[in-house]
């Protein structure tokens, strides 16, 4: 087996935050004695990530998502535990490390809004020295992919959230990093736009073999993306494996929909009747009893049609939080 | 090698992108000439009461003024851009980009802005320069020539390690929008040379904001009057400035992530 591309064990960061209370006699006395509050915005997690994987990282805002990438991207300086990226240690910035990395933030930009993509991405191409011919193969390969032949020559200031979107892709990746760091690179834009930057990276890691470290809050992005999932909660590591795993594990749940053939029932029996209108009612039902009712519908009612969903993703996940906040 | 090359890239398409807009070229050639306008204005109502300033004659007068000119120009075109922009890339905390890339920061952030219509400045300077020059009616030799390209080279050194630590305040001040303008009020002060104000005032003026280096010591160098001990001074001060400027850039990064935290 390979070297891990990503490793990380026992990382923490804490921040110091000066607190005072509102008005203007707390701002005053903060003026000269502040007291500060330690918070722990990640707190002794580990795990590691083989080259080539996608991982999604979930938490809710203020986790610690961004903290953790900025560690590992060498932005921060760890509290305590060094990580390891490539065989590198983040921190110490060496040349030979950063040239190997990306770091894409969907809040902000890296283009001069002024200039046409187009210069940017020359201005990429001198910053990390790659040959011009090299170069104009990735450019215009991910031109192609992300069909942005046109766009490219307009000032970025004229464009839309989504096609500057594809242009800070590009322009992150026109070097062929090894690792990839997305910070919400979804954030904000249309449904069609998600799609079209997750068919991207979804491409480049598969052409490339590159390790992808992804936080998003669209459960679709990390459904696509990211076989295996890490979840932190208040810079706590809560779960880290499968996305099937989390959902069996989170969910005590089924949802079952039943159609029946002539309209009516009884089924406050089953379990908790969600909804029911028309013909068509849905239940839902705690996860082991779900072989039992299903079977027990069958034989019971006159049934068209039966689905068993686990439930939307999003759902589990907020589960998953709403549970471990009232732990804490 | 490899940076001279970036500098070069981030000069050329800026200046490609800046000659789009050629209305900015006229509104700067306007500022330009009320700048000079206003200068000579100042100038002649000083000769009309005195023949001499401090012991500068009119014509040398003229010469500190474009050189202050062409200090500005270049200041305004190549310094103080990448300086606001760095102020604002803590502010929003787009920095983490430069950061993130295999160049040296500091480097990278100072050549990443060029205003090439505000080089206006610089040509009117230098056509003020050349009639004080002629007025003068002295012979500029190769070595006064020479020191006076030191002295300009070594001010502009020292002006932009000033600057950078005054932005670098912004990693721990965030908000230093006054800066800019207390450092444009204090480089006003240079459009006469620091030798005819009070002993307090010429000393901040050499050595917190280096205006004396960056306008008054290339006049000298141009007048006679400057002393091999004087440039000396001027060498060392820029590297002083160099080295403390890079001090106080590196502690920033480091309290900008934490590691003294």
């Amino acid at each position: 087996m390979p070297n891990p591309a990503i490793t990380v064990n026992l990382l923490s960061k804490h921040y110091k935050v000066p607190v005072r209370e509102a008005g203007l006699k707390a701002a005053t006395k903060s003026l000269f004695r502040r007291k500060y509050n330690s918070v722990k915005a990640v707190d002794n997690i580990s795990f590691t990530i083989q080259p080539g994987e996608v991982v999604g990282f979930l938490g809710p805002n203020g986790a610690g998502k961004t903290t953790t990438l900025k560690m590992l991207s060498g932005l921060l300086f760890p509290t305590s535990g060094i990580p390891d990226v490539l065989g590198f240690q983040p921190s110490r910035r060496q040349a030979d490390f950063l040239r190997q990395i990306t770091l894409v933030m969907g809040n902000r930009s890296q283009m001069s809004w002024d200039l046409p993509a187009l210069d940017s991405f020359e201005l990429q191409r001198a910053i990390y020295g790659v040959p011009s011919p090299d170069f104009l193969r990735t450019r215009d390969e991910f031109i192609e992919l992300l069909d942005v032949k046109e766009l490219v020559k307009k000032p970025v200031r004229n464009l839309s959230l989504g096609e500057r979107m594809k242009m800070e892709i590009i322009v992150a990746l026109l070097h062929r990093p090894k690792v990839l760091f997305l910070d919400e690179p979804t954030i904000g834009l249309d449904v069609t736009m998600q799609r079209r930057i997750r068919q991207f990276v979804e491409e480049y890691n598969r052409r490339y073999g590159a390790t992808v470290l992804l936080t998003s809050h669209y459960m679709a992005d990390v459904e696509a993306l990211c076989k295996r999932v890490i979840v932190i909660h208040n810079g706590k590591l809560l779960f880290d494996g499968d996305l099937s795993t989390l959902v069996d594990r989170f969910s005590a749940f089924k949802t079952i929909g039943v159609t029946l053939a002539n309209g009516f029932g009884s089924f406050s029996q089953y379990g908790e009747v969600l909804n029911q209108e028309a013909g068509h009612v849905t239940l839902r039902i705690p996860r082991e009893k779900t072989p039992e009712v299903t079977a027990r519908i069958l034989a019971e009612q006159q049934v068209d049609d039966l689905t068993v969903e686990d439930p939307p993703i999003e759902d589990v996940i907020e589960k998953v939080f709403a549970q471990k906040s009232a732990e804490v | 090698m490899k940076i001279i090359k970036l500098a070069w890239s981030y000069l050329r398409i800026g200046i490609a992108n800046e000659l789009q807009y050629r209305v900015n070229f006229f509104i700067q050639l306007l500022q330009s000439f009320i700048a000079l306008g206003t200068g000579l204005i100042g100038l002649w109502l000083v000769f009309t009461q005195t023949t001499q300033l401090g012991g500068w004659s009119q014509p040398e007068l003229l010469a500190v003024m474009g050189i202050y000119m062409v200090m500005g120009g270049v200041i305004q075109s190549a310094i103080q851009p990448n300086m606001q922009r760095l102020m604002d890339e803590i502010q929003d905390g787009s920095l983490d980009f430069a950061l993130t890339k295999p160049v040296d920061g500091q480097i990278l952030v100072s050549i990443r802005e060029f205003r090439f219509w505000q080089l206006t400045d610089v040509v009117v300077g230098l056509v003020v320069l050349v009639i004080a020059v002629v007025q003068l009616q002295e012979k500029i030799g190769v070595w006064q020539a020479l020191a006076f390209m030191v002295a300009l080279l070594l001010g502009g050194i020292m002006i932009y390690s000033f600057w950078l630590m005054l932005t670098t305040t912004a990693f721990w001040l965030i908000r230093i929008w006054e800066l800019v303008n207390l450092f444009q009020g204090l480089y006003a002060a240079g459009r006469w040379p620091v030798t005819i104000y009070p002993q307090w005032l010429r000393l901040g003026l050499t050595f917190i904001v280096p205006v004396a280096f960056a306008v008054t010591v290339p006049a000298e160098a141009l007048t006679n009057r400057l002393t091999p001990l004087t440039l000396l001074g001027a060498f060392g001060l820029a590297i002083l400035l160099m080295l403390l400027a890079r001090f106080v850039w590196r502690l920033g990064v480091r309290s900008y992530s934490g590691a003294s935290a």
